[in-house]
This record gives structure tokens, sequence and C-alpha cells, in this order.
């Protein structure tokens, strides 16, 4: 993530981006994860590297690198009764913001989207504050966007974390 | 203040319970820094870490910092990392490249086997002053077992042999997985840390009671985990059907001993003979090719699940991993875990144990998290005076030789296992350094 272009992509709309991109913060602020899944392609991925600048997740350990599947078992466990670690559960604020559209590819209709992402959580008497450079690879489907892969490179990634129970 | 008698430490474990300060009293956990980090061998990291002369990794032993270093004659050396002139830590990244380690304060510079080379404005010193008294000091103590390297900050005590020696078979039994027998730690580490006190870590890692109730939210509807290994269709059954009950296999499973506070248990056969995917096949078939048919089948079966080798690391043969543990206050541990890259194995299966790994064992994991949130209410939990004494008498007496294994077992879901290490703990902490 050290390519980040300051500037975005000229003539682009950047607002039905942003506007996903909140829409997807507010749905896991109130905790619905299915829907938040929802939002993912079929081929998507949620990854959170655990050093900066990671190269891919198939050769270092991550924080998260999820597919469907394993988001699907995520959200299992985060709707059972009994996840010790989120009883009680933790709040979440998201904010998003510096939103630029950094690349787009109109033949296949897919985009790069980057943000920085502020998420205050609270939980058990601890308030902990995480923060990042998020990047979006979003795919058009019909009026709205699909996520290929929505990844969260977070400015103390690799710090030793007390337990991460929900998503960034 | 604690005074630190044989006597005042044998008060505190008793035969099927350990006393509450155990956990929870800052002098306790000054003397373990003193008589159990500062003197038993512990887990520093992999020769592969270190794999090019010049490469370093930077540890805490207890709360001393050290410098894993690969010397330039190929030798892999443990220093402490403070500068012998006054102090500073020396080397201050958590792993890098140099071929002299340079103290940024005044200059002073170090080979990478500790000799002071280097020292700026010589006129200035004094004239008793001698360089070659002015080396980075090296563990006392340190030896090497198949890339597992450890040291021993006391010059004395208990031999590598002895200590390490009757859990060679554990580190083997995940080295012999790499088709090319070897280990490789480069895919990075997870880090954790909870308010709780290190040793909630180090009792867990051999706790097969915990799993059905601790990790409920893993199981689906009929009572199985979610697969965690590559080629697995389904993970193991730890309750039954009706989720009153924990499943038979797993309460079948055995835990062992074998002194030195070191212990593993035993594996709960999976898909074993049904396990296959286009990753984990191809891995059969190299490995099959470099050992022969016999020896990978042997090789592929399992038999341990967890191994501890006291006092700071564990193998887990499930997600494999290597966990070490470091305290740092009587109420706060960070725990590392390493991903093992099996050399010779193919990218495709490194890779799927590295992924399900990151969702068993990362800070954000399945299973790791719930752990956690134990270590956290057991530290809470231990500040009430209601009892002084923690239960760990699961099992006392039903202890039996296994004079194959040459230790002692009994279930998995008993304590045993926790009981040596508190006997291990007492012989350590008995003893002034």
């Amino acid at each position: 993530m050290t390519d980040v272009p300051v500037g975005g992509v000229a003539g682009i709309d950047r607002r039905p981006f942003e506007d996903f991109i909140v829409h997807e913060a507010r749905l896991l602020d109130a905790r619905r994860f299915r829907d938040w899944m929802a939002l993912f392609a079929d081929d998507g991925t949620y990854w959170v590297p655990a050093v900066p600048d990671q190269a891919n997740p198939f050769d270092q350990a991550s924080l998260f690198y999820d597919d469907r599947d394993l988001m699907k078992t995520r959200i299992d466990r985060l709707e059972h009764p009994r996840i010790h670690v989120q009883t009680p559960p933790s709040r979440t604020a998201h904010l998003v913001g510096n939103v630029v559209v950094e690349a787009a590819d109109e033949a296949n209709r897919e985009y790069v989207v980057g943000s920085t992402v502020i998420m205050v959580e609270y939980r058990e008497d601890k308030q902990r504050l995480f923060a990042g450079r998020q990047r979006h690879r979003l795919r058009r489907d019909g009026a709205g966007f699909r996520i290929v892969q929505k990844r969260v490179d977070l400015i103390n990634c690799d710090a030793a974390f007390e337990a991460m129970a929900v998503p960034i | 203040m604690l005074d630190r008698t044989r006597d005042e430490i044998s008060r505190l474990v008793e035969p099927g319970r350990v006393h509450r300060r155990v956990y929870t009293d800052p002098d306790i956990f000054e003397l373990e820094m003193e008589r159990i980090f500062g003197r038993a061998w512990l887990f520093v990291g992999h020769t592969s870490q270190v794999a090019k002369p010049g490469d370093y990794v930077t540890v805490d032993l207890g709360r001393k910092p050290v410098i894993m270093t690969r010397h330039h004659d190929g030798s892999v050396r443990v220093l402490l990392n403070r500068c012998t002139h006054r102090g500073a830590k020396v080397a201050n990244e958590r792993c890098g490249h140099a071929s002299r380690l340079v103290c940024l304060y005044h200059g002073w510079t170090f080979d990478t086997d500790g000799t002071l080379i280097g020292v700026p404005v010589p006129e200035g010193a004094s004239e008793s002053f001698r360089k070659e008294e002015f080396g980075l000091a090296r563990a006392p103590r340190v030896g090497e077992y198949r890339g597992f390297v450890f040291a021993s900050l006391a010059a004395n005590g208990s031999s590598f042999e002895d200590h390490i020696g009757p859990m060679k078979r554990n580190i083997d039994d995940l080295v012999d997985r790499a088709p090319d027998g070897e280990l490789a730690f480069d895919a990075g580490m997870h880090r954790y840390a909870y308010d709780g006190n290190w040793k909630l870590q180090i009792e867990n890692v051999l706790d097969s009671y915990h799993v059905p109730f601790g990790h409920a939210s893993t199981v689906n509807k009929d009572g199985v985990q979610f697969a965690r290994r590559e080629g697995d269709q389904k993970g193991a059954k730890v309750v039954e059907a009706d989720k009153k009950s924990t499943a038979a296999s797993w309460k079948d499973r055995k835990s062992y001993t074998v002194g030195n506070g070191h212990g593993w248990t035993s594996n709960t056969s999976l898909d074993e003979g049904k396990r296959s995917s286009p990753a984990f096949d191809e891995y059969k078939r190299v490995l099959a090719e470099k050992v022969g048919a016999a020896r990978a089948e042997a090789i592929l079966t399992p038999r341990l699940h967890n191994s501890l080798i006291y006092p700071n690391m564990s193998i887990m043969g499930l997600n494999i991993h290597v966990r070490v543990i470091r305290p740092i206050a009587v109420d706060r541990t960070e725990v590392n875990i390493f991903p093992v890259r099996l050399v010779g194995a193919p990218a495709a299966m490194n890779s799927a144990n590295i992924r399900l790994l990151n969702v068993t064992h990362s800070a954000a994991s399945f299973v790791q998290t719930d752990d956690l949130e134990a270590f956290a209410r057991s530290q809470k939990g231990l500040r009430s005076t209601a009892t002084d004494w923690v239960d760990i008498s699961r099992g006392l007496g039903a202890e039996e030789p296994d004079r194959e294994l040459n230790a002692t077992r009994e279930l998995a879901t008993h304590e045993m296992v926790v009981r040596a290490q508190y006997k291990a703990w007492a012989g350590y902490m008995r003893e002034a350094v």
C-alpha cells in the first residue's frame, strides 16, 4: 500500500462508491453480518494483513483472510449463543473517509476504491481504536456493486492484539 | 513480601490444587522471572529465521531482550541484547540483516558473535579498558535440535539433553511431516496478548477438557467442529448429537507427561483415509516419493495433538504451528504463533496450512479468541478470595505408566498434565539461582 495514489481517476463520480463503502460500514456497526457478507461477490475475499505492505495472503499469516466459506463460518459463530468472546457483544463505530477512486477498469466494470477507516470498539469496560487504510476492489452489479476484495491495512497490523471478534 | 523460602513455595502447590497467588501475586511473578525464566531451557527461535550469515531476530527470554544471530562462520549465536557500555538495546528491529551490530547511542560496534570490534574515539578510553572484556554477553548455554534453538540464561542446571531429550520425538513428529525433513519459519507470525498470567496459556495448550464448552461456538448443530485441515470434509466430533455430552472420541483421548513440566495429548482421528484435496493429495504423493509409501503413511497418521515443551513453547499438531509464550507481567502475557512451512511440500499445501491457521489462531480467529476470553476472565475471577485454591484434581490418582513411551498417561480430559507443570514449577521455584 506504499503505492497509494494521492489523486483519483479523473472524471469519475466518487459519490456512488463512497455511498457503498459507508453503507458497508453501517452494516458492520449494526451487526448485520449476513447482509454485510451479501455485499461480497461469490469469489469475494476479506483480507486484513498482519504486516505492512504484505504482498499476498497465501504464504504469510494474516489477521483475516476469509473467502465466502470462511466468512460464513465466522458469521455462524458470531450468531452462536455461546460465543464467549462476544458475551457481551462488541459495540463498534466505523468512520470512513478520504474516499478516492484509485483505478477504474470500465471494460470489466471493476474499480479500486481507497479510503481511510477508523473503528472504535467498546466491550467489557475497554475501548479500543483501530485505524487504517482500506482498499475495496468493487465489481459493478446492476445498479450497485459487489466486493471482489476488501483489504484493510491497519496502521498497527503487526502489533500484539487482544481478541478481535468482529471484522474491521 | 514473599519470603522466598522452600516452605513457602511448597505451600502454594498441593497434590490436586494450587494457590491463587501463583497467578496473581507480583512477587511470585518476579521470582518466576528469576528462578524459571532466568534458568530453564527456553525456546529462542528456529535456525531458518537466521538462514544467512548476518541475519538476526530479537526476542525476549522472560523479560530479557536477546538477539539470535547467524555468525559468519555459520553458527547460530544467542546474545544478550544490551550494550556493554551504557546499557542500550543494540538491535531494535524484530528481525533484520547486518554484518555488524551497532549501538545507536555511542556507536559501539559488535560482530555477530558479540565480539566488540569498534569503539569510537578510542583515545578517550581509560587505561584499564580492555575491548575483549566488553563483548555482548552470550547466553551461557545454547542447544539446538532439528532447527529448534533453546537457551538457558544460567551457567548451570539440567543439561539440554536431560531437559529437551524426552521431547525430541514430539519435535520429530512435526518436522518429519516436511518432505525434505526440515521446517521454515518464514510465513510471518500471529501475535496476541491478554490480561492474564502466562500459565493460563501454558495450561490451556494441553487442556482437552475445555474444548466442548469453551469452543462451543465453533461446533455445528451435529456436534461437529468446522473443518480445520486441508482435505477434511468436516472437523472433529466434539459433542454428541444430543449436545448434552462430550463426544466419546474426545473423551478417549490421552495425555502424557515425561517430567520437566513437559506433556502432550494424543490425537483424535478426523477424516483419516478419506482426507483428500488436490493440495493434500499432491503433498502425500511428494512425501511418499521422498520417504517411501509406508513411512509417509506413518508420518501422516496423527499421533500427537499438542505438545508442551515447558516452560515457554508448544508444538500444535492439528493446525500446525509453534507457539511461544512470553510473560510480561503477573497479569499480562503475549503469545507468538509461528506458522511452519513444510520444506519440500507443494506451495498449495503450505498455503492451505497458513490460511487455516488464520482462522484458528490469529488474534481474529474462531478458536483462539474464546480461549483469550477464558484467560482474561480467569484472571478477573482469581482476584476473589472466596477460596484461595484453584482445583486441578481431575484424574488425581488415575495416572498410569506407559512403558512403551516411557511416560505417564492419563485421560486428556483430566488434569494430570497441569499437575506435572506445577511439579516442575515448584522444582524451579524452591531453589535459588
